[in-house]
């Protein structure tokens, strides 16, 4: 009886030191000798390429068809893909990995997350691929390249970039007897026709906007502030500038329709504006490319975002990058030699076309693109034109993350009626310096 | 009786002792389990603990020690400051009204009527349901105005209330939310206590002429002290920790009203939303709450000893 007992607790030490080190193996096959290719892995957060209900995930299935194609192609370099999870914890997940120096060879990051990426053991500096003539850096949109280069480094090839306009519900408009948005509409036109589009009774709001104070909260408000003609921090990136006349006149923008009008939806969990938006309870969203796909149930048109009266017309462009780290200097080139196979543009204008992505390099945005790119993907044209109107990108800092708490915050207080715009600016300018300045 | 064995000079040697010995099994059968807590939970203590001494990002490599300045900052930290003064509003709230309702449900569900077992189960149901499906929920019950909740209680002239969107009601909001997600737990334990209030004390106290009340009152309340002291410091634990609500629904706001500790240091350690070389920081932070949660839970137990006259 002891005896049996021993064995079966043997048995379960040794079935948990198996279970415990089987993880290895696989994750460390790098073939080295001669003959076996070199095995590089890419983490994305596009999820599995079909979903349970039998949908199929065209964004996964595009990625998944080009490492195919791209493994099919040669045979020095075997490329694997991991869905390692949503692009919003991908650099959660990274931080782990660092930890136990399991990082991936490619890693999908957001570029607001670049200059913490920067401080990162062995992230690699693409320069060398970027520099090569026959890759053409610069065919890719200026506000993009900039946002993955920090301190001259070159810390990650564009993945997917994205921007912001207006949606909007066409039936509403019609209902409320407003003409729909021009491409020459102002913030006044903005106001006015969330206004008439409000109606307590159904109940209908003008507009929904995201007011968790997160840095959705504040790339909206980033890209009134430049159209107002203001700047996030001073040129050299020391201060805050955004409490300026024009960081007023965006924020009181906003102000108008929360408080005066009572026309804005506001999303405290920034959960319920694309539910709002598709039911036909909202007149108009300001959002990007990616969210048009659910906007299944109504009429929507896009527009550029309104211009102030002293200004232009811009947009933000929110781009996300391919990151390489280095795991060795075969799997280094390996991967090298990947990505610039994969941002080529052949490769890009394939993906757009399958899954409504906005190419990243100008050269594929030509009329006739534009054109068949809008026959496929309705609306989604004018994002693809509206990167021309990307004339500015939020600064490049390690302590970004912490300027944007402190302006969320603050638009968030007007918004709920908690302070007014010049205060609120004021208040949270000084708190930026005192970040900036190392406090 | 054993024969003096140490006064042999060459016993069995230390291996041949442990192979002969009966807790051998034992030890082999709990090593799976020691071996799973060391890993998760003694070596991140520690490791914890080192970090607490450090500057450090967990995305960089570079962690210089700092001695114990991380600590003495905690006091002039106005987000932490806030978060504290959150965790003890809410716990205010949260732990005298989900026992108090919890006792008033039990003693409902420990009636002999129809469809008992059905009201029970109704009962425990918001517990086994998922924080996030709770969360969606009430987003929409609590919505100012596409909720239900703002709806009936203006069939009866109440409100709108702003509930998540108002800074002074989005900590009462979320009180409401846990405490209907975690009332059926109390319930049941309560119920399971006055299950095991013994039938002649009651019979005696009717016998002697006792109301109602005054047996409620004199008999079977002080029999629920030790359940009522396992409530207390089981839901102040859990208050104090409070988290996934709080990530999900309110994710702190609006402007900070539901920023609570852990939440500020999950924020801290892995965002950089209230600075880049903050995870050292955080574990410090970590390491405070450690220690007001002991102490609280100490100081229950201390009074329980002095109120509470029977043990379960």
């Amino acid at each position: 009886m002891r005896r049996r007992a021993l064995a079966a607790a043997l048995l379960g030490v040794a079935l948990i030191a198996a279970a415990c080190t089987s993880s290895d193996s696989s994750g460390s096959s790098s073939g080295s000798g001669s003959g076996e290719p070199v095995t590089i892995t890419l983490w994305h957060g596009y999820g599995k390429v079909e979903s349970p209900n039998g949908q199929i995930n065209h964004e996964a299935l595009s990625l998944q068809n080009q490492i195919d194609a791209f493994n099919a192609s040669q045979t020095g370099i075997r490329v694997e893909d991991v869905f390692c999870c949503s692009n919003d914890n991908a650099l959660e997940k990274l931080t782990v990995a660092l930890q136990g120096d399991l990082q991936p060879d490619v890693t999908y990051q957001y570029g607001t997350s670049m200059a913490q990426i920067a401080t990162a053991p062995g992230v690699m500096d693409l320069a060398p691929l970027t520099q090569d003539a026959a890759y053409d850096w610069t065919d890719f949109f200026e506000g993009v390249r900039a946002a993955g280069t920090i301190d001259g480094k070159v810390l990650g090839v564009p993945a997917q970039v994205g921007n912001l306009a207006v949606i909007y519900n066409k039936d509403l408009f019609a209902a409320a007897n407003v003409p729909e948005p021009t491409a020459d509409w102002t913030w006044d036109d903005f106001v006015a026709a969330a206004k008439a589009i409000e109606d307590p009774s159904t109940p209908t709001f003008g507009m929904a906007f995201p007011a968790d104070g997160s840095e959705d909260t504040v790339w909206h408000f980033d890209a009134m502030l430049w159209e107002a003609g203001g700047d996030i921090l001073t040129e050299d990136n020391t201060h805050a500038a955004f409490n300026s006349p024009a960081g007023v006149e965006a924020l009181t923008t906003l102000q108008t329709m929360a408080i005066s009008d009572q026309s804005m939806f506001i999303d405290e969990a920034n959960s319920k504006i694309d539910a709002l938006f598709n039911a036909g309870n909202v007149g108009m969203v300001i959002s990007g490319p990616w969210a048009v796909s659910g906007y299944k149930d109504i009429n929507y048109g896009v527009q550029v975002m309104p211009a102030y009266a002293s200004g232009s017309h811009q947009t933000i462009s929110g781009q996300d990058f391919w990151v390489a780290f280095d795991n060795g200097s075969e799997r280094a080139a390996a991967t090298q030699t990947f990505l610039e196979w994969l941002t080529a543009p052949e490769q890009i204008q394939q993906d757009s076309m399958e899954t409504g992505h906005l190419p990243t390099r100008s050269s594929i945005v030509t009329d006739q693109f534009v054109t068949d790119f809008n026959t496929k993907f309705p609306g989604e044209g004018l994002f693809a034109e509206n990167l021309n109107n990307v004339q500015k990108a939020r600064p490049a800092l390690t302590s970004y993350d912490q300027v944007s708490q402190i302006m969320g915050q603050a638009i968030v207080s007007v918004l709920l009626g908690q302070a007014e715009p010049q205060q609120a600016l004021d208040d949270a300018a000084a708190e930026v310096d005192q970040v900036l300045a190392g406090g | 009786m054993a024969t003096v064995e140490e006064a042999t000079p060459s016993g069995p040697s230390l291996a041949q002792r442990i192979w002969h010995s009966d807790n051998l099994a034992g030890w082999l059968f709990v090593l799976p389990a020691v071996f799973l807590v060391a890993l998760f939970s003694i070596f991140p203590i520690i490791w914890g603990f080192i970090l607490s001494l450090q500057k450090a990002s967990l995305l960089s490599p570079i962690r210089p020690f700092v001695g114990i300045d991380n600590y003495t900052k905690i006091a002039s930290d106005p987000h932490a400051i806030t978060a504290a003064r959150n965790a003890v509003v809410y716990t205010f709230l949260f732990v005298p009204s989900s026992i108090a309702i919890a006792m008033f449900l039990a003693i409902a569900l420990n009636q002999k009527i129809r469809l008992i077992r059905f009201y029970r189960l109704a009962v425990f149901i918001p517990v086994a349901v998922s924080t996030i499906a709770t969360g969606v929920m009430f987003l929409w019950v609590f919505d100012a105005t596409f909720g239900i909740a703002n709806w009936a209680l203006g069939q009866v002239g109440l409100g709108p209330f702003g509930w998540f969107n108002s800074p002074q009601g989005a900590l009462p909001s979320l009180v409401i939310m846990t405490v209907w997600g975690w009332l059926g737990f109390d319930t049941i334990i309560y119920l399971a206590a006055l299950q095991g209030v013994p039938h002649e004390l009651v019979e005696a106290a009717a016998v002697d002429g006792a109301t109602r009340w005054s047996t409620f009152r004199n008999v079977t309340l002080p029999l629920l002290g030790p359940a009522t002291l396992l409530l207390v410091v089981w839901s102040t634990i859990s208050a104090v920790q409070l988290f996934d609500e709080v990530y999900f629904v309110t994710k702190g706001g609006p402007l900070e009203h539901t920023s609570v500790p852990v939440f500020y240091i999950f924020k801290l350690a892995f965002t950089s939303s209230f600075g880049f070389s903050a995870a050292g920081y955080a574990a410090a932070l970590a390491y405070v709450l450690f220690l007001v949660i002991l102490g609280l839970t100490l100081a229950q137990f201390w009074l329980g000893k002095r109120v509470v006259h029977y043990s379960s």
